[in-house]
């Protein structure tokens, strides 16, 4: 059986496009400048990994924690999303010493749990303890509130520009 | 016919398989970098079928195929398209004659590419017809769908390709004849226990209808203005996909949990030029400001509400449970992002998701509204299994009686 490993957004790409299309639970690397960009991000989170030696940049989607808590490819969770999207990055010649992260989202609206943290915040702190693990800084981040957010990771300079219905737009 | 849950997550991961198949055909003969944005397995009433197509007109090209499914398929894209898409196969591009051939030959590559994903999958054969080329206004362009005396509803597999980059979308519609895919998904089960029979998913989609009629009847009530409910139907996507069913301009509404058998989360949410004009039908006097005021927001929290018990009555109606449901949470963002959560809290528990959804309309004002639940899957499958199929048939009376 053929299995879905949510990369499509790179394998159906051919030439040299200007911008990559990155769905909840997939991710993208890119070495040519493309601009990587995410929409509608609840509680979900992006992280966007951008190594300033070799320009190489990606970004991931990720919907929940941690994938031994659930079923689905490994982009959809926050701590196997960081790590695939770390190995496809260090694929394309990336080197870890020099990557740096940006995450935003893990919004808490519409957070029905009566008792424990929202999945915006439990993403957020999966995302900062798997990039620590990996000793990746994160240098700048847009995390919390309640309210959604769009993504556009500019390749050629690493910029994460955060958009949002209610607010204008903030460089990361 | 039974269809259990894994056998759904399958069939929806052929259908992706096939999209997927076709956007890479569609890469290499063309270079147009496209990509699979929603690929979901839809059970509703035939006069339905491609209801979302209305006020548009499309062009494309339609095959049969026949072996291990059968029935007919089209791929169909927006007459405006057709000067990108044969730009992109011949350079300078073409009209007339010129154009028609170019859309055939895009459609061929793209249908051959998503059968012979299907068939890839399945490890059988599908045989195709040569491409038909067509062209129509709104859902006339999709094929007849099946006919079945007993059963009312059909499955359509739909998918939606985006060119990146450009505003053009190519729309897959599969309609497969009733009895082979029943065997196919009979012999994709994997467990009794998952399964659900098909005709109580349709009993759930009736249960839906009059849940929409109820929502519908209030709004009326409320505003005097006659609103219709439209389509309704139930869907079934991956998790991740869920929130794709939702469009990313920016909406107004409400939502609420919902708890009982089952639980879950229902949204109704209005476009924003919808939410504007349906408050200010409620205003009794003219807003202050500009734009959507506080006091816009006030009232369409207060539709959301009663719409939200008008379709959760109509369900426990059905069901002849209570559902009880928390307050209404008003929420003004992007579509996407208003689902996002909600899926996300229901996808810790499941890998794929029930999505129903309807949508209501009045003639009077412009204004449009989308009702979208998410309930928990084995709760669903709980309720439907309890639910006995000569009970929906009491509650149609029961809604003739409404109306």
């Amino acid at each position: 059986m053929k299995v879905y490993d949510g990369s499509q957004a790179e394998q159906a790409t051919t030439g040299q496009p200007e911008r990559k299309k990155v769905g909840i639970a997939e991710y993208a690397v890119t070495t040519d400048g493309a601009a990587l960009t995410t929409s509608g991000l609840g509680s979900c989170i992006g992280v966007a990994l951008y190594d300033r030696e070799t320009g190489a940049a990606g970004l991931v989607h990720v919907m929940l924690p941690r994938y031994d808590e659930g079923e689905g490819a490994r982009p959809k969770f926050a701590d196997t999303g960081v790590e695939v999207l770390l190995e496809e990055m260090e694929r394309v010649g990336a080197h870890r010493g020099s990557i740096e992260a940006k995450i935003a989202g893990g919004s808490d609206m519409l957070d029905f749990s009566e008792n424990g943290s929202s999945i915006g915040s439990r993403n957020a702190e999966t995302v900062r303890e798997t990039l620590t693990d990996y000793d990746i800084p994160i240098i700048g981040e847009d995390i919390g509130g309640d309210h959604g957010r769009s993504l556009r990771l500019e390749s050629t300079t690493g910029d994460l520009v955060v958009k949002s219905a209610s607010q204008d737009s903030a460089t990361l | 016919m039974k269809v259990d849950i894994q056998s759904l997550g399958t069939f929806n991961q052929l259908a992706h398989e096939g999209a997927k198949q076709a956007t890479q055909s569609l890469a290499q003969m063309t270079g147009i970098d496209a990509v699979v944005d929603v690929t979901k397995i839809t059970l509703l009433n035939r006069e339905d079928v491609g209801e979302e197509l209305e006020g548009q007109d499309f062009v494309g090209v339609q095959f049969d195929f026949q072996g291990a499914l059968e029935g007919d398929t089209v791929l169909v894209f927006e007459s405006d398209s057709v000067g990108p898409i044969t730009e992109a196969l011949i350079p300078g591009g073409a009209d007339g004659e010129m154009a028609k051939s170019g859309v055939k030959e895009i459609g061929n590559i793209m249908m051959s590419g998503f059968i012979d994903g299907w068939a890839d999958y399945l490890e059988a054969t599908i045989d195709h017809s040569p491409p038909t080329y067509i062209e129509a206004e709104g859902a006339e362009i999709l094929p007849e769908a099946p006919q079945l005396d007993e059963q009312p509803q059909v499955f359509v597999f739909k998918s939606q390709i985006e060119w990146v980059g450009e505003s053009v979308n190519f729309y897959i519609y599969m309609l497969p004849e009733y009895d082979p895919l029943a065997e196919l998904m009979a012999g994709h089960a994997e467990s009794e226990t998952d399964a659900i029979p098909i005709d109580k998913l349709s009993v759930f989609n009736e249960m839906t209808t009059s849940g929409t009629e109820k929502a519908a009847q209030n709004v009326e009530m409320m505003t005097g203005i006659p609103t219709e409910a439209e389509v309704t139907q139930i869907s079934f996507a991956p998790i991740e996909d869920v929130p794709k069913q939702v469009g990313n301009d920016t909406y107004v509404g409400t939502v609420v949990e919902f708890t009982g058998a089952p639980s879950g989360y229902l949204m109704v949410l209005f476009d924003e030029v919808s939410a504007q004009n349906v408050a200010e039908a409620l205003m009794p006097t003219e807003p202050e400001g500009e734009g959507l005021t506080e006091q816009h927001k006030a009232a369409i929290e207060e539709l959301g509400n009663i719409m939200t018990s008008g379709f959760v009555d109509g369900w426990a109606n059905v069901l002849q449970t209570s559902v009880d449901h928390t307050p209404p949470r008003l929420v003004h963002d992007m579509g996407q992002a208003i689902v996002d959560p909600l899926a996300a809290q229901v996808g810790q528990h499941q890998e794929h998701s029930f999505i129903i959804e309807s949508e209501m309309r009045t003639d009077e004002i412009e204004f449009s509204s989308e009702i979208h639940a998410l309930p928990n899957e084995k709760e669903l499958r709980q309720a439907l299994d309890e639910l006995e199929v000569e009970r929906a048939d009491e509650t149609d009376a029961d809604v003739e009686q409404i109306f």
